[in-house]
């Protein structure tokens, strides 16, 4: 692993020239946490009094210290990072956010090598008006001690293998000690890393706390420190930098699908199709634009998803505006599924067997959901299914058609015709078609009727059912019989026909205030047919019994 | 090329009704499929019977073809009646497991997924929508070509009044009427006062049509036709 530390300053963008402290409330009074180069230069340190150190400097800037703005600020600068590693870990342990981890390990290439890589990051945050301290090493824990700590010789750079020697002059500071352990090492009178290594370590592994010996492991690569990267690593990635910034969707759409090309052919070697993926596009002004698209069936083909880009960018209108542009792109792919391999096309279908073209590739209906879902959003495209339970609105829910990978729910064919002998009855099935009334066939009709049963097949159901109940007022003849007449929206309808009541009792389980509802299908005199009830039931102290209209039959 | 694949698939044009009296109407064995046809209530009141119409004619649709039907409706479409109930339309015969839903914010976007799924390869077995906007000659003569593409059939429910000029091959209006009692007096099959206001290369009519839920077919119970009118059509279309 090579791991590059990026160290900015927490005080940003103001006159270099003047010293300026950012301040919090700490012990014994209000304390600097943070200070500009000019500040320094003055004689103060952190942790100082604000009262000294206006003794000290006499035009001194102060401003609070706002941790939660720094450690948005932070992240916005991670994910910004993320066009030079897949891997950025903004680190806020010991210091507050002070700074990022990136793990470039396989990726200074990309950029002509780790001083090149070093040099254009370091040009870009000064664009940004940040001072970065930056250094690479094999491990974390060097790399941090070098970008804090270091000399400056050598770029930053800690050759492979190189970390005891570049560790040996630096403080124990350097090891990102507790403030505990750093003064009690300097009572001893221990004060560079080298000086710790000499030692015996068995002695010091009893005596002290585990950290310093573990902290010097990290260092030496000995123990290990895993980032946590503050987007999930993708699988797969391909990244493009522009020449100029890119400013239109036509372009950044091309550009996502040459790297999708890219990404096709590392998928096709793994026989995996990407279920999810990101669009990472990254303005010139340090923002980045992130866009997950999630895929209803696994698919490695470049051009259906760059077309799910291309509608996503179409709904994203102005959101896509960037004054400056965008410089770099990348695509992560995040999440895979094994897809086997398969002829992409069947050029042709095999003549004399007309079912072959009647019955589509099932893929085709997931790319249809996946082109609607982009641009319609998410959620837009459902299918039912039904759920065990005796309240009707409880009884179906809709589900993203995306969300349910399983196999049954038909995608394309094979529904209607499960066995291999319904298969047989299929070819007879497509000129029915044409010529009339079909056979019934009940064992074609397959497993969903089972799963449907519940609360269903014996009673009725409406066709259409309403958002929520809606109140009515209805007129009996018996106070528990069924409607003579209702008003219901202003109408009032007379009832030729009432048939109930089906009772439906609240779940008991759930702790709700609902009521025992008496259902009846009520047809007025113009035919039309409605699904009244009654919440409540007559005889009981407390609510008197309501009315309420439910849904239509069609 | 939407040529080529309309001579290959041939005769696979019509989505039959299952009523002949019906048929002798229309200009084939059915409701022509890769044509649009509109269908709108005869009151507002009637809406749901729309709905029970369209879904019946998909029940049919999913029967006699093996791939998915793709439901397209304007959130506003939708919101006087309520959604379409997963129980009630398996009632209707319906195979839910092979219906979309599509749900989409504004009157463009209903037609653009409604064009998609018509030209999508997946050849769903039937595109419905549900729109409250206006569908002009433009539109509607896209959406007529996207149907042609896969021969998919195609069926529009428009708002009760929209009116005005536009490429639908047929428009019914349906409004409710008593459902049939079964043996114990239950209510038991939809019924519907079904009106052929217009229909190119044939004529209008008026039945009251019953579904049948097992048997996924329609079944005529009486011509309401105007035979009146209807001889008069008959004069003109011969003269």
């Amino acid at each position: 692993m090579r791991a590059l530390r990026a160290q900015t300053s927490g005080a940003r963008a103001e006159p270099a020239h003047r010293p300026l402290v950012l301040v919090a409330p700490g012990k014994g009074g209000t304390r600097i946490v943070s200070l500009n180069r000019a500040a320094r230069q003055g004689g103060l340190v952190e942790g100082e009094l604000l009262s000294n150190a206006r003794s000290k400097v006499l035009d001194l800037q102060v401003r609070d210290a706002d941790p939660v703005a720094d450690a948005a600020a932070l992240r916005r600068l991670a994910l910004w990072c993320l066009r030079y590693a897949p891997i950025v870990m903004p680190w806020d342990e010991t210091s507050g956010a002070d700074g990022l981890f990136l793990d470039i390990t396989g990726c200074a290439h990309l950029f002509g090598g780790e001083e090149r890589l070093l040099a254009d990051l370091a040009a870009r945050l000064k664009a940004f008006g940040l001072f970065p301290r930056l250094a690479v090493a094999d491990t974390a824990g060097a790399a941090w001690a070098v970008a804090h700590h270091g000399s400056g010789r050598g770029g930053g750079i800690v050759p492979s293998g190189g970390e005891q020697a570049a560790l040996q002059a630096l403080p124990l500071a350097a090891l990102r000690l507790s403030p505990s352990t750093q003064l009690l090492m300097r009572r001893l009178g221990l004060r560079s890393i080298g000086e710790v290594m000499q030692r015996p370590r068995a002695p010091f592994g009893a005596r002290f706390a585990p950290e310093l010996l573990h902290r010097l492991d990290q260092a030496r690569g000995l123990a290990p420190e895993p980032l946590i990267p503050i987007v999930e690593p993708p699988v797969h990635r391909a990244q493009a930098t522009f020449v100029e910034p890119v400013l239109t969707q036509e372009h950044v759409l091309e550009a996502a699908s040459r790297l999708l090309v890219t990404l096709a052919g590392d998928l096709a070697r793994d026989a995996m199709g990407a279920r999810l993926l990101r669009l990472l596009l990254f303005k010139v002004d340090g923002e980045t634009l992130s866009l997950d698209l999630g895929l209803a069936a696994p698919s490695r083909d470049a051009q259906h998803i760059a077309q799910l880009i291309g509608l996503r960018l179409y709904r994203l209108g102005s959101e896509f505006a960037s004054e400056f542009g965008f410089e770099a792109a990348a695509v992560h792919v995040l999440a895979v599924e094994r897809l086997a391999e398969h002829q992409e096309r069947l050029g042709v279908a095999p003549a004399g067997d007309p079912r072959h073209d009647e019955g589509a590739p099932p893929e085709e209906l997931a790319r249809l959901i996946d082109r609607l879902q982009q641009r319609l959003g998410k959620g837009t495209v459902r299918r039912l299914h039904p759920r065990q339970s005796h309240i009707p609105e409880r009884a179906v829910r809709g589900l993203p058609a995306a969300a349910s990978p399983s196999p049954r729910p038909s995608r394309g064919e094979g529904r209607g015709l499960p066995s291999a002998k319904a298969e047989g009855e299929g070819q007879k099935l497509a000129p029915a078609f044409e010529a009339a009334p079909l056979p019934i066939m009940p064992e074609a009709c397959p497993r969903h009727d089972e799963e449907w049963g519940e609360g269903g097949s014996s009673a009725s159901r409406p066709l259409l059912l309403l958002e929520r109940p809606e109140p009515a007022e209805v007129m009996a003849v018996v106070p528990d019989g069924p409607p003579r007449h209702f008003r219901w929206r202003g109408v009032l309808h007379q009832v030729a026909e009432a048939q109930g009541p089906e009772r439906i009792t609240p779940e008991w389980w759930r702790r709700t205030a609902e009521r025992t509802r008496d259902y009846y299908v009520v047809e007025d005199v113009e035919g039309r047919r409605f699904w009244l009830y009654r919440a409540g039931l007559y005889g009981l102290s407390g609510l008197a019994p309501q009315w309420f209209v439910h849904g239509v039959f069609g | 090329m939407a040529q080529l694949e309309r001579a290959h698939r041939g005769q696979a044009g019509h989505l039959s009704l299952g009523m002949p009296e019906v048929h002798a109407h229309l200009p084939g064995p059915g409701l022509a499929c890769g044509v649009l046809h509109e269908i709108a209530a005869s009151a507002y009141g009637d809406r749901p019977a729309t709905f029970g119409f369209v879904f019946a004619l998909m029940a049919a649709a999913l029967r006699s073809r093996p791939a998915s039907a793709v439901f397209v409706a304007q959130r506003r479409g939708l919101g006087d009646f309520g959604a379409p109930y997963g129980h009630g339309l398996v009632q209707l015969g319906l195979d839910v497991g092979r219906l979309l839903f599509v749900e989409t914010e504004s009157h463009k976007d209903a037609l653009w997924a409604i064009e998609e799924a018509l030209r999508s390869p997946a050849r769903p077995a039937m595109v419905a929508g549900a729109v409250t906007g206006d569908l002009d000659l433009t539109a509607s003569r896209r959406l007529n070509l996207a149907a042609a593409l896969h021969a998919t059939p195609l069926v529009l429910l428009r708002a009760p009044a929209a009116a005005g000029a536009n490429a639908a091959a047929t428009r019914w209006r349906i409004a409710s009427a008593p459902a049939a009692r079964d043996r114990f007096g239950a209510l038991a099959q939809p019924r519907w006062k079904v009106a052929l206001e217009r229909c190119r290369n044939g004529r209008t009519g008026e039945w009251l049509v019953e579904w049948d839920h097992v048997a996924h077919r329609f079944r005529l119970v009486e011509s309401m036709a105007d035979h009146a009118r209807l001889a008069r059509a008959d004069l003109r279309r011969t003269g």
